[in-house]
């Protein structure tokens, strides 16, 4: 660190030298075979010193930036990858990122510490063989909720986001068609990824005769509002919530499946196509999957882990967490929500303006 | 007025690195966006692409923008940036003359103080806004000592136009400024002198005065409220959408560039006609020229 | 109507009248009040928006935070090149249309003043997709700082000038042309009025304009992501992917920062500007 800002007060001086000397114009570092990777993820999926420690065993800088949404990700690689190697998108997404041509083919070759993988992480039904991707983190999409404002026992059903008054003006869901869609179809009985359009209408006018109870739709931030207060009862994902609770020294705050099911996520790590640095890319692939590394990973960012080599060696703190990883009775349940292709999704999203509309 | 061949060189000068900016910069990039709001996505195999169009081959974007969900985020838009707009004008006025009447050595001191805020980031201080109006944040705590509250104060409409004011005043206090500096105090005096009210003087001189300010305020503030979204997405309820975020929506979630072009074009059509509405009135009215 | 004013306040004094001045600090307290509250919870001990303890530690991870410290400097570097280019070309293209009849001046005028209509995403995804079609954006990508941030500046001047534009030109429409041709009549040329009479003329709305643009370049978060390689992120770019998850007070203590160095800069600029500036 002290080195690289020494290095940007150099290119200051050194700035100064270019505008009185020769010429104006920037020449290029280095070659493209530098130990250097492009890491383009979400935020909260790294410990302290993680990168740190990544250039300390393998000798790599990382450059990182952070989105806050795989359509952020999306649309920007769709203009033209600026030069990200490694990606971070999320499992219903890697199928459109490799339908449109974004993500590469992984040359599993190169990572031999796939070995570590739970073999249930190894052939989901959007990436059949791991072809694009390889999980990252995983979580569940539930219901995060104050135990001190609890009405009429847990919030056990999407009834109390959707259907109840007993949170009147005191409840957020997650405002994206995908979930806000898919628990209310889930609630009406229906798949999560419903695509049958009287289901569909029926889930839009549970949500738009919700909308008098709901405090607002929120961008991933339920947890936080949650936490302070605003709401009591939020869409959220368990990860999230998980964070806040540990954050509480009340211990006010509970998360819980609904009985309806409730849904799974998956947050993958791929290799953007055109990367400037392939190698790299595979090599900090390989590095995340090493047990050791991986375990203290999962140690910062209490995420469940697909990495059963590395979930063997964690305290039965982490591995027993019914939030982290929910009974197996209950994982029955749970809905993976999978790329419906662009006219689907195109028509969900019209619902979605209508919902706004009304 | 100078006809530009009488100092084509002056003009040119002047003219050109403006222009060029533009065209590179704004003029090329958009052109891209105007094909594709009269493009669809292309159909590969029997299946819709998700990166490739068809260009040039449809009006049905414009149709569908014409729809009533959107006719509906827009007319929301056109009315609650109407009213944060109106908001900032009878606070940023008062203020500007406050700023241009102080003594001189206080003026850039007084100007800053009502700038600084802005120089924090637009997100971080609608989040602050929000922590403070929250349901346990200090105004409540404080309505909680009289034995008040707590009230729920965010999230509605009037959070939403609260935000545009508290992030677009500095677009009006500043053409206000550059406007009022220049005012000829002489005119005031002289109507003062000569038996005017205070409200008169206003009303007749000062007003009409400075009424070019006056108008580029409302342009720099109406303009670019319309098509906000963050402040709705955070300060806004269920129901506060507006066409803002649609658009943001089908650039993103929705991976519909066409439509989301299409949108764009019909904001800035609708701004222009705004635009042309204005010019027509001040040229009928006053002459004044801004 | 004078009568009604206090001894020792013209009728002009509109800055002393108890309702503006009343007026005034109200805004200012509902300018600042969340400011107060951000300065505040950068002390806090954790995120949670409630107040849990003092601390300094947030300054100390924030100092420590290469991401933040790369944020903040491309920030300001960005805000400042584009506010003098910004400035440069909004002065002279409100001159242009000021001063000149041309064919298709209307149209000019409503072609320049554009990007303030346009929404920002709409700008952002064409300025991405030029950016990557015409290779500037790989070109610059390893370029040595601060060029690799070139594309984002001019994306910044491009949405900016039109503001400094329209500011000025406002002010201009009051300006005195004889003043103009009483310095040609003395014998200076075109050039030195321009410096000596235009110029002085426009500062108020050079500077006013020059602060919009300042704001627009700290400010923007859409543009600047779609027009930004790796490794190039703003501050803006950095909270909102940061924000998600809650504003970690990190950020507070970074913006507290930011606030103080800009507002010590400014003042230090005031005061160095302070002899060589005229009366009114």
């Amino acid at each position: 660190m002290t080195l690289r800002r020494l290095n940007r007060r150099n290119v200051l001086q050194g700035g100064l030298g270019v505008a009185m000397g020769l010429t104006f114009m920037p020449y290029k570092t280095m070659a493209a075979d530098e130990a250097k990777l492009n890491l383009y993820s979400w935020d909260s999926y790294f410990g302290e010193d993680t990168l740190g420690a990544f250039k300390t065993d393998t000798g790599v800088d990382v450059k990182i930036d952070l989105y806050g949404s795989n359509d952020e990700l999306f649309a920007k690689l769709k203009a033209g990858n600026p030069g990200y190697d490694v990606v971070i998108p999320s499992a219903n997404w890697v199928q459109r990122f490799a339908k449109a041509n974004m993500i590469i083919q992984l040359d599993h070759a190169k990572i031999p510490n796939v070995k570590n993988y739970d073999p249930a992480f190894m052939n989901p039904e959007w990436d059949p063989g791991r072809k694009h991707s390889l999980a990252f983190v995983w979580g569940t999409y539930g219901i995060g909720y104050r135990k001190s404002k609890a009405k009429n026992g847990k919030p056990d059903s999407w009834k109390f986001l959707l259907d109840s008054p007993d949170y009147d003006g005191r409840i957020s869901i997650q405002a994206d068609q995908e979930y806000a869609l898919g628990s209310a179809l889930q609630y009406l009985g229906y798949s999560w990824n419903s695509t049958n359009k009287t289901e569909l209408g029926k889930a839009k006018d549970l949500l738009i005769a919700a909308k008098k109870h709901i405090k607002l739709f929120a961008k991933d931030n339920g947890d936080s509002l949650l936490a302070s207060g605003d709401v009591d009862i939020c869409g959220e994902y368990s990860g999230d919530v998980l964070g806040q609770m540990r954050n509480d020294p009340t211990n006010d705050m509970d998360y819980i499946l609904p009985k309806e099911g409730g849904n799974m996520w998956q947050d993958t790590m791929a290799i953007a196509k055109g990367a400037p640095h392939l190698a790299n890319a595979y090599k900090y692939i390989n590095w995340i999957c090493d047990a050791k590394v991986n375990a203290t990973l999962m140690d910062a960012i209490h995420y469940p882990t697909p990495n059963a080599a590395a979930k063997a060696t964690m305290s039965d703190d982490y591995k027993t967490n019914p939030i982290i990883f929910p009974s197996a009775e209950q994982m029955k349940k749970v809905e993976q929500s999978i790329y419906l292709g662009e006219e689907a999704t195109a028509a969900r999203e019209d619902l979605w303006t209508a919902i706004q509309a009304a | 007025m100078d006809d530009w061949k009488d100092f084509k060189r002056v003009f040119l000068t002047l003219a050109t690195p403006g222009s060029l900016w533009m065209l590179l910069f704004f003029a090329i990039p958009m052109a891209f966006l105007f094909v594709l709001s009269f493009s669809s996505k292309a159909v590969i195999d029997g299946e819709i692409s998700t990166t490739a169009y068809d260009y040039m081959n449809t009006f049905q974007n414009y149709v569908e923008s014409a729809g009533h969900n959107y006719l509906v985020l827009l007319w929301r838009a056109i009315w609650t940036s109407a009213i944060a707009t109106a908001l900032c004008l009878a606070l940023a006025y008062p203020l500007a003359m406050a700023v241009c009447f102080a003594a001189p050595r206080w003026r850039p001191l007084l100007l800053l103080l009502l700038i600084l805020p802005f120089w924090i980031n637009l997100l971080i201080r609608t989040y602050a806004m929000y922590s403070i109006f929250r349901t346990t944040g200090v105004v409540n705590q404080a309505f909680g000592l009289v034995g008040l509250g707590p009230y729920e104060m965010l999230n509605n409409t009037y959070a939403v136009i609260m935000g545009l004011v508290y992030v677009y005043l500095p677009f009006m206090v500043l053409p206000l400024y550059s406007t009022i500096e220049k005012l000829d105090r002489s005119f005031l005096e002289a109507s003062l002198d000569l038996g005017a009210t205070q409200a008169k003087t206003f009303w007749l001189v000062t007003w009409p005065l400075t009424l070019p300010g006056v108008i580029t305020g409302i342009i720099l503030v109406y303009i670019p409220c319309l098509g906000t979204f963050l402040t709705s997405d955070i300060l806004g309820g269920p129901n506060n959408w507006n066409i803002g975020n649609a658009i943001q929506n089908q650039f993103l979630e929705s991976n519909n560039w066409p439509l989301g072009a299409a949108l764009s074009f019909i904001l800035m059509y609708v701004t222009f006609i705004a635009l042309m509405v204005r010019a027509f009135l001040a040229k009928r009215s006053t002459g004044v020229d801004a | 109507m004078s009568a009604q004013l206090k001894p020792g306040q013209g009728p002009l004094d509109y800055a002393r009248r108890p309702w503006i001045i009343a007026l005034f600090a109200l805004v200012l307290l509902f300018l600042y009040a969340p400011i107060a509250s951000l300065i505040v919870f950068s002390f806090n001990v954790d995120k949670s928006g409630v107040w849990h303890g003092f601390t300094f530690m947030n300054y100390v991870k924030a100092w420590n935070n290469e991401q933040i410290f790369y944020a903040l400097s491309n920030s300001i570097t960005i805000a400042l090149i584009s506010t003098v280019f910004s400035t440069i070309l909004g002065g002279m293209t409100a001159l242009t249309l000021w001063r000149f009849r041309f064919p298709f001046k209307t149209a000019y005028e409503g072609f320049v003043a554009l990007p303030i209509v346009v929404p920002e995403i709409c700008m952002g995804i064409a300025l991405s997709m030029f950016f990557n079609y015409s290779g500037l954006m790989a070109a610059v990508r390893d370029w040595v700082w601060p060029f690799n941030l070139i594309n984002i500046i001019f994306a910044h001047i491009a949405f900016s000038f039109p503001f400094v534009a329209v500011v000025v030109r406002s002010r201009l429409v009051g300006f005195n042309r004889q003043l103009e041709e009483a310095s040609k009549d003395l014998g200076a040329t075109e050039f030195q009025t321009f410096i000596n009479v235009l110029i002085p003329f426009m500062m108020p709305a050079l500077v006013a304009g020059g602060l919009l643009a300042f704001t627009l370049s700290l400010d923007d978060f859409v543009i600047t992501l779609f027009s930004s390689g790796p490794g190039s992120v703003t501050f803006p770019v950095k909270i909102y992917g940061m924000v998600k998850r809650g504003v970690d007070m990190q950020i507070n203590a970074a913006s507290t920062v930011l606030i103080l160095v800009t507002l010590s800069a400014t003042l230090i600029a005031m005061k160095l500007q302070a002899p060589a500036k005229s009366g009114h």
